[in-house]
């Protein structure tokens, strides 16, 4: 059964009088529990599928539907209270709260979002901070981090709020290699504990290896699909 | 007022109806009858005008206690300031005319009828100046202004009334106004057949002082100082939250995609206006009464022409409240349009500013 489903999706930006196609009407079915990787050069449309996928966006036509929902037909406040019960979001710049410690980093989006009740958010926080690594640093503000503990927070963040997917976009694009490969994997390993979907989008070749499924995206479409039965090798 | 229409009075019948009010009404301490009029006063030599109250010492005493204070030469006894045959000049008056006290002065004054008497006076007393345009007040016995004056009833042309507790003239006065309106007599009764409410005229101090139109002056330009404040705190408040709003549009992306709902990032952001109104606000109400309070403790003196005056300022708790609040709502309020302009913002466009 299909968690992600893209029909004819389209999308234009226009800036005054020039038009510019970032997807030129994509079909994609995504089933639910994959580690989907969507490589291509810079242009080529990784983040804006991933924004129609993440419900940030709406296409210009065709339809988006995610857990058996449309998407791309809701308006703000249904797509932000969607958003916070079915995705988690890792960024490329982490977007940590700046004035939030870890622990409250993590916190937030059980707080803010699904109205979590405190014991039952003590518990997923303390668990999602032992999970990526970063208990001993709950108290700590973010810039009082690393690029590698900032992206791991950020990991712990997105699944705190037990969602259904998680997307990330270009998640290692600020990391040297090894805390780049740390990342993957420890996602990876979430990905494994949670049973949720990971789709990453990125242009590294080596981190790419590491997703089940590789969409190849050039000019707005999707130009290869290829199964990885290697992937997962990461430690 | 220096030359009041003598035909204005209260005739001895009103003034019974107006007693039996008085007496009757447990917020008034004390009231006290006058004459009011204009005279030429003389020391055989010069002759000057004055302005003459012509009361009952004992009972003007009560309702103007500080008034036989303000007698610095001669007899002073609040029971018995101006005698029968005596009379009380202002300082001003005194001196230029040269006269001490024990000197015989005339007084003379034209009457209702248009005739003009004339009878001599002992000077007993010599009050100080008064603060304010006039300054001409001598006070004979209402005895002898009825003598003067050839007024063969006991008709009185004003009555000063002192309540126990000042805080209630909000309350007595307009109830007193009622009563005495409803009064038959006066002028009305003269010349209109005795309708109520026609003759008897009843007005606050703040109504017949001087300094009142200053006061509201004075009340008219802090309303002005307030309104420029609030419009300060507005334009201040605005601009803060601006500044806060477009420095966290990487942040309002981040929050908006991780499900925040528009509803609660316009709370947040109203919130933050709130909270900076209300602990500045609280912040310099406490700065403003410990400045109060060290002023009274300081008690700074300053002569004021022939007034020693102390500054000890105050301002009413709940004054202070009110402009608490006018300074959290302001301060609400200049945050909507920020908190507005923050909650609807695409997330989407608000990552690309990270």
């Amino acid at each position: 059964m299909s968690l992600v489903k893209l029909e004819n999706a389209r999308k234009d930006y226009i800036t005054g009088e020039v038009a510019t196609t970032a997807l030129k009407g994509i079909d994609l079915s995504i089933e639910a529990g994959r580690f989907i990787s969507f490589v291509g050069p810079s242009g080529s449309g990784k983040t804006t599928l991933l924004n129609l996928i993440g419900c940030l966006d709406r296409p210009t036509s065709g339809k988006v539907f995610v857990a058996d929902a449309e998407v791309s037909a809701m308006d703000r406040k249904t797509s932000a209270r969607f958003r916070g019960e079915n995705i988690g979001f890792i960024f490329q710049n982490f977007n940590l709260i700046p004035v939030l410690t870890v622990y409250e980093n993590v916190e937030y989006p059980l707080i803010m979002v699904q109205n979590v009740p405190p014991e039952e958010r003590r518990r997923r926080v303390t668990e999602m901070l032992d999970k990526v690594g970063m208990a001993d640093q709950a108290h700590k503000y973010p810039a009082q981090l690393s690029g590698g503990q900032k992206q791991r927070v950020a990991v712990a963040r997105a699944l705190a709020p037990r969602p259904r997917l998680v997307l990330a976009d270009e998640p290692t694009a600020n990391l040297d290699h090894a805390t780049a490969y740390k990342v993957i994997g420890l996602m990876h390993a979430m990905k494994k504990e949670f049973d949720t979907t990971f789709i990453f989008a990125t242009h590294d070749q080596k981190i790419v290896g590491e997703a089940e499924l590789i969409y190849t995206i050039e000019d707005g479409l999707i130009t290869e699909t290829r199964e990885n039965a290697a992937a997962g090798g990461v430690k | 007022m220096d030359n009041l229409p003598l035909d204005l009075v209260i005739p001895e019948k009103g003034l019974a109806a107006i007693r039996g009010i008085l007496d009757g009404n447990p917020d008034v301490l004390a009231y006290s009858e006058r004459i009011r009029f204009g005279a030429m006063v003389s020391n055989f030599a010069q002759t000057t005008g004055i302005r003459l109250t012509a009361v009952a010492p004992e009972k003007e005493s009560r309702v103007c206690p500080a008034l036989p204070g303000r007698i610095k030469q001669g007899d002073a006894d609040p029971a018995g300031f101006v005698k029968p045959g005596h009379v009380v000049l202002p300082l001003t008056i005194a001196a230029g005319l040269n006269l001490k006290i024990g000197d015989d002065v005339v007084l003379v004054a034209t009457n209702k009828e248009g005739s003009v008497n004339g009878i001599t006076f002992k000077l007993s007393g010599v009050s100080e100046n008064i603060m304010g345009p006039q300054g001409k007040d001598g006070y004979i016995h209402l005895n002898d202004a009825r003598s003067l004056l050839r007024i063969e009833d006991g008709e009185i042309t004003e009555i000063a009334v002192k309540l126990r507790d000042f805080k209630r003239l909000g309350k007595v006065y307009p109830a007193l106004k009622k009563s005495i309106a409803a009064l038959p007599g006066g002028k009305a009764e003269a010349g209109s057949g005795g309708k109520p409410g026609g003759g008897f005229e009843t007005h606050s101090w703040e109504e017949l002082s001087p300094f009142s139109s200053i006061a509201k002056i004075v009340t008219l330009l802090i309303l002005v100082v307030r309104l420029v404040l609030v419009f300060i705190v507005l334009v201040s408040i605005l601009n803060v939250m601006m500044m806060s709003v477009y420095e966290r549009i990487g942040e309002i992306g981040t929050i908006a995609s991780i499900g925040t709902p528009p509803s609660k990032i316009l709370a947040l952001f109203l919130v933050e206006g709130l909270s900076l109104g209300l602990f500045s606000g609280l912040l310099g109400s406490l700065a403003g009464a410990g400045i109060l309070l060290l002023l009274q403790a300081v008690k700074l003196k300053f002569t004021f022409g022939a007034m020693d005056l102390v500054l000890a300022p105050a301002v009413p708790l709940a004054e202070m409240l009110l402009s608490l609040a006018v300074v959290v709502i302001i301060s609400t309020l200049a945050s909507l349009q920020p908190a507005l302009k923050a909650s609807r913002m695409e997330p989407v466009e608000a990552l690309r500013h990270v």
